[in-house]
């Protein structure tokens, strides 16, 4: 018996670990894809995969996000070679498509594997994905949903016209549903020759940055395959049954159907793995790694261990961990390159009018013991609480410098961005004298008390909270502000509810483009609006309303710089927010690794570029 | 019969001394005692505010060796040291409070299901059962984010989740103990049925309970640590054993660089886990009937 | 039955439920881009029903069930049943690995400690059981895989050795029965049984360690107990050497309850994974319901917690029935 133990104990042990394979990439990543379709990818891991499987019509030169390079379409339009054309103040975009390009099922792509691509986005548009950013811009900010865009042109709520069985409820709005495709969809994107011809409503600056490359919502689709799987048919009678289904009702959700660098071998949902191989009929040449899996490994330590011990070439860390990847990097088990810009701002934001029932204002008054629901409103107590936040620190200490004070909620790099504006200044002396002004003395006076709201788990939004906490008490001990952990079902629901005093949130990049950040954070039509309150909403209207929706239709980078320095200078004024700072990259391959190259759009990894020597 | 009781309790914790395990486990519950009691003089208080939130002493969640300052070093920018002194007291709120009351749940449900018998024992011992038959692990998580973040949520999670055991214990104790000599000789001689289960049915069932106490005290601990490591425990900064110990979780690696935020919190709970064990060992060797000689 | 798992689901539905549509939209809206278009959340709260009442719910669920629809799990990024059922194998085969020493250790340390009550060995294999069973699984998981991985590198954490997993994923691997080990040798490969052994082997210690002071514990009681019996005092008069007293006549009869509670933390096991699985990098029913749980991904939550009540009564059924086949005397009853 024992005998039989040492044996067998002798056995594992003496298996060692294989020597590295040149063939094979292993990223250890975190989380996971939700789908590798198009239609229902919003986030990184998801569009990590998606980018590896399909093309787009474009693709980005090296490091720029200005700059474009054909991809499956032969040229990147532009006013100057005349692919660009206006109309009657319509703007049209032509791209020649590729010949001879092979999707993995075999089929040979076509113009009308592009059309089909796109109306099969805007007609599918699930409710909370990407498809609002290509809807938006053919429609120049009109619409963001296709249901509000069907609604506008029937004259009926698009769920007055198809019930819960996705079946229209009457011959009238059949009639509606069918011709809303033929006469609305349908020629917005058209096959001509061997071209597709979109179709905008007038100038939007973002337009090629959206389509392009690393964008999964712009990856084109083997139209054949996906009929064959199921998926919308093509006609115009009938899309509706295929509209806002669930990700896995889609024909691509565990399925390669593009004509990428890399075929789909597994999506391994139970282990947390997508592995890839190589697609040799490449119309661009074959990548040089043939093997690729994605292994989403949640555990830090033991993502590190696997890393370290040469299981893994390229592991996530955390910018918290930076001193672990330069240890690594000192034995000589690791490259670690940092510093890029990663389109990304976190920043901290008031509400200026608190909805009633929030459960974070003590009180309700200024009597020492709470806030009023307008406490925010006053640009003192903002500017005060701006004053609070040591930055420095923050970005030295807590993120291990892997960050960068900005002016503003617009990362560096970015058309508009202008480093002559001021940074948020860390000044107590600044703040109690903007806390005595405030509310016309009595914040000072009476004091107050109110919560800050993070959700657990991440650790620089408790920080950023604790840490304004302990400034704000330091300046008068009437003055309480109290950090408060609470889980991500509770802190989106007192978000979206407009509960929250401010909130701590982040913004990554959907395209990279200054209207993407600048609308989402300061115009009252934004993402982040209705959580400032009504009264920013008012505010915002009044003052940089116009010249954000001027900004994106202005073609001229000029005058946009102008616009957007222009929103900004107001934001700083009025202290819209603090930007608490610009994530900076972090990258972590073994020495093997060749190839990587930061790009701010891109999500994760582009293999077809990454080799690997022995 | 008081004499004779009191002769018995003798015999009892002679016994109990001169058993080592025992002796060694009440040891160290006695210095967790004194180290509760007087954790705002070993420690200090936090001046910002709740004595139960270890002060920040730095911005860095890195941990920083141990200095005459930080006795047991520094992570997540929390004092050790703080946190394990004044964990002392949640550990034990934490292990008193949730055994205390899901035993009084129990005991309550176990004798009126046996003691009516018939339909009501039928549908408590169904509700038991369905209690039983949902995993522990997910009621106490989606309970906790139904109640929101902190301890006193995960206590209440872990209060609904805890008392079946001890119902279904006292439930078998008092159906066995009815059957027993003095039990039907009080009924014989006309004594009411609530009396006859406070006064002679509970006495002689509930050691098994006491046993069953003394053992899970220490093991909610470890759970309440677990919820943390799922990030459904404590919130952050809490003094709490298991909340330092998840602070260390990802320094893992670097051992020669934070050993100290497993070393002391991990002691103490263990020494803390074990202290309750061997005291429940020991009086279920003396009072177990079948381990009498 | 039936009724236990009605019942379930009924506590867990309006466990639920009571958390209200604004907060189970969070486990459709993970990051703030998904709410960038205005009318993002009305439409996922009526797309997903969460604004009906409870009742309603609870039906139309019970309607798909019977459909065999178990509906979209937001972790499994597929059906819940089949979610489940492809991470079931992986939770089993961890589980039966890790019984095989928890038993065997626990009855042999248990047996040691009982014959030598109260000496220097006893109290010694009781203290160190004690500490595992007081250490937090998840302290002891990255402490081995620490020693054994990081600084002997002798066992990996994960299923397989990427190369080999490869090959499994290949057309020529024969997927019979989803477990590595199982698989390995009907498909003829030692060598990557071998391997998913190693695998396995870090877990398995976690896992043992930890429950050896229960099963230790009942072993040694019951072995007391036995030992204080007449048949074996008399045999002691006999004369008949003590060895052979212990092993033949005392052991065999102390593992009647062993052997059933033994059966029980098979289950216990079954549930208590998600540590391992979720440091070793491993598969399983553990880690997918605990992520469920954090993310508020209730069909799954619920499907997971039938999944769970039902292998728990089909298992304690299975105990009750061997517990009346080997103990004479419940089948006199």
């Amino acid at each position: 018996m024992k005998k039989i133990l040492l044996v067998t104990l002798a056995l594992l042990v003496s298996l060692f670990a294989f020597a590295s394979d040149p063939n094979t990439l292993v990223n250890l990543t975190i989380g996971e894809p939700e789908t590798l379709d198009g239609m229902h990818s919003y986030d990184t891991a998801s569009g990590e995969v998606i980018e590896n499987l399909y093309d787009n019509l474009i693709q980005y030169n090296g490091q720029s996000v200005t700059e474009f390079l054909p991809m499956l379409s032969t040229e990147v339009p532009s006013v100057d070679n005349g692919l660009v054309v206006e109309e009657d103040g319509a703007l049209k975009y032509i791209f020649p498509i590729r010949e001879g390009v092979k999707f993995h099922s075999g089929n040979i792509l076509t113009p009308a594997d592009v059309e089909y691509s796109f109306e099969r986005y805007i007609l599918g548009d699930p409710a909370g994905k990407a498809h609002w950013m290509i809807i938006e811009a053919l429609t120049s900010s009109a619409f963001y949903t296709v249901e509000d865009w069907f609604a506008d042109y029937a004259g009926m709520a698009y769920s007055d016209a198809v019930n819960a069985d996705r079946n229209p409820i009457s011959d009238e709005a059949k009639a509606k549903l069918v011709s809303f495709y033929e006469e609305v969809i349908d020629p917005r994107i058209e096959v001509v020759d061997n071209t597709v011809v979109f179709t905008l409503d007038g100038p939007f600056g973002a337009f090629l940055n959206i389509v392009c490359h690393f964008g999964s919502w712009g990856a084109i689709v083997d139209s054949k395959l996906a009929m064959e799987r199921g998926d919308w048919d093509g006609k115009a009678d009938g899309w509706w049954k295929w509209h806002d289904l669930e990700a896995d009702e889609y024909a691509f959700h565990d399925f390669g159907g593009g004509s990428g660098p890399y075929k789909l071998v597994e999506w391994d949902r139970a282990q947390q793995k997508v592995v890839l191989e190589r697609f040799d009929d490449y119309w661009a040449g074959p990548a040089a790694i043939k093997n690729v899996v994605i292994w989403g490994v949640d555990e830090f330590s033991t993502r590190k261990s696997m890393f370290e011990a040469g299981d893994a070439d390229i592991a996530y860390f955390d910018p918290v961990y930076l001193d672990q990847a330069l240890a690594l990097e000192a034995q000589g088990k690791a490259e670690v390159t940092t510093g890029y810009p990663v389109s990304s701002i976190t920043s901290l934001h008031f509400n200026w009018l608190i909805a009633e029932g929030s459960e974070y204002l003590g009180s309700g008054k200024l009597d020492g013991n709470g806030i009023p629901r307008e406490f925010f409103s006053d640009i003192h107590v903002r500017r005060a609480f701006a004053f609070c936040y040591d930055g420095i620190t923050f970005i030295d200490e807590v993120i291990n410098g892997l960050g960068k004070l900005v002016p503003t909620d617009l990362p560096e790099g970015y058309l508009g961005f202008d480093e002559t504006l001021p940074l948020p200044e860390f000044n107590l002396a600044r703040a109690a004298a903007e806390f005595k002004q405030a509310w016309g003395g009595e914040v000072w006076n009476k004091g107050f008390k109110l919560q800050i709201l993070y959700n657990t788990g991440n650790n620089s939004r408790q920080t950023v909270a604790e840490m304004l906490s302990y400034f704000v008490s330091s300046i008068n001990p009437k003055f309480k502000v109290e950090p408060l952990g609470v889980q991500w079902p509770t802190y989106l629901s007192a978000q979206n509810n407009g509960f929250l005093p401010m909130f701590i949130i982040g913004w990554v990049a959907d395209y990279p483009d200054p209207h993407n950040f600048i609308s989402t954070y300061y115009a009252s039509f934004g993402t982040y609006a209705g959580r400032q309150g009504q009264l920013f909403r008012e505010w915002a209207i009044e003052n940089v309303d116009d010249e954000i929706v001027a900004a994106i239709k202005a073609t001229d980078s000029a005058e946009r710089i102008k616009l957007y320095k222009s929103v900004q200078e107001k934001a700083i004024e009025f202290t819209l927010g603090i930007p608490l700072y610009m994530p900076v990259g972090l990258h972590v391959e073994s020495p093997q690794v060749d190839g990587w190259y930061p790009q701010t759009a891109r999500s994760g990894y582009y293999y077809y570029h990454l080799s690997k020597s022995e | 019969m008081a004499v004779k009781r009191k002769s018995e309790f003798r015999k009892i914790m002679k016994k109990y001394w001169k058993n080592g395990t025992a002796v060694l486990g009440t040891c160290l519950l006695v210095f967790f005692i004194i180290v509760a009691v007087f954790a705002p003089q070993i420690a200090g208080v936090n001046e910002m505010g709740n004595n139960y939130q270890i002060p920040r002493v730095s911005w860095s969640s890195k941990p920083i060796a141990p200095t005459s300052e930080h006795p047991f070093g520094v992570i997540g920018g929390r004092d050790i040291f703080y946190g394990v002194v004044w964990g002392t007291r949640t550990a034990f709120r934490l292990g008193l409070i949730i055994t205390g009351f899901s035993a009084l749940i129990g005991v309550a449900i176990g004798s009126i299901s046996a003691y009516f018998g018939g339909w009501v024992d039928e549908i408590l011992m169904r509700i038991v059962d369905i209690f039983l038959s949902i995993p522990f692990l997910v009621a106490a998580m989606v309970m906790t984010t139904i109640l929101g973040k902190g301890l006193d949520k995960v206590i209440i999670a872990l209060i609904i989740f805890g008392w079946m055991s001890t119902a279904r214990l006292i439930r078998g104790n008092i159906l066995q103990a009815r059957e027993e000599q003095y039990v039907l000789a009080a009924k014989a001689l006309g004594q009411k049925d609530w009396k006859i289960i406070m006064k002679h049915i509970l006495p002689n069932t509930i050691f098994p309970v006491v046993v069953q106490m003394s053992m899970r005290i220490g093991s909610y601990v470890i759970t309440a640590a677990g919820l943390s490591f799922l990030g459904v425990g404590a919130e952050p900064g809490y003094a709490d054993w298991g909340t330092i110990l998840s602070y260390s979780r990802n320094w893992m690696t670097m051992l020669n660089e934070s050993w100290f935020a497993i070393v002391f919190p991990g002691t103490a709970m263990v020494l803390f886990v074990l202290a309750w064990n061997l005291v429940g060992d020991a009086l279920r060797d003396i009072f177990d009937p079948r381990m009498r000689s | 039955m039936p009724l236990i798992l009605i019942g379930v689901t009924l506590i867990i539905f309006s466990m639920i439920w009571a958390l209200g549509p604004d907060r189970l939209l969070a486990s459709y809206i993970k990051s703030p881009e998904a709410l960038k278009t205005p009318d993002a959340a009305e439409r996922l709260i009526k797309k997903y029903g969460l604004d009906e009442p409870m009742p309603v719910q609870y039906l139309k669920w019970l309607g798909n069930i019977l459909q065999g629809d178990f509906g979209y799990s937001m972790v499994g990024k597929k059906g819940v049943l089949p979610a489940m059922l492809e991470r079931f194998p992986y939770t089993l085969e961890l589980t039966i690995y890790a019984i095989i020493p928890v038993i065997l250790v626990a009855i042999w340390l248990g047996v040691v400690s009982a014959v030598h009550q109260n000496k220097f060995i006893d109290q010694f294999i009781r203290v160190f059981a004690l500490v595992g069973w007081s250490l937090p699984d998840f302290v002891f998981g990255l402490l081995l895989l620490l020693v054994f991985y990081s600084l002997l590198g002798w066992f990996p954490p994960g299923m397989v050795n990427t190369q080999f997993d490869l090959i499994m994923r290949s057309a020529e691997w024969n997927k019979i029965t989803s477990m590595p080990t199982i698989d390995a040798l009907l498909n003829g490969r030692f060598d990557i049984f071998v391997d998913a052994l190693r695998h396995l082997i870090l877990p398995v210690m976690t896992l043992a360690y930890l429950w050896w002071a229960y099963l230790l514990r009942i072993t040694r009681s019951s072995m007391l107990e036995v030992l204080r019996k007449d048949y074996i005092r008399t045999a002691r008069a006999k004369g008949v050497p003590e060895n052979i007293v212990i092993q033949k006549h005392a052991k065999k009869n102390a593992m009647i309850p062993v052997l059933t509670v033994a059966g029980g933390s098979v289950i216990g096991l079954l549930g208590g994974t998600v540590f391992v699985e979720t440091i070793f990098s491993r598969v399983g029913m553990g880690r997918f319901l605990a992520d469920a749980a954090t993310l508020l991904d209730y069909w799954s939550i619920i499907g997971g917690a039938l999944f769970f009540s039902f292998i728990m009564i089909v298992g304690n059924l299975v105990v009750d029935v061997s517990y009346a086949l080997v103990d004479p005397r419940i089948r006199l009853e």
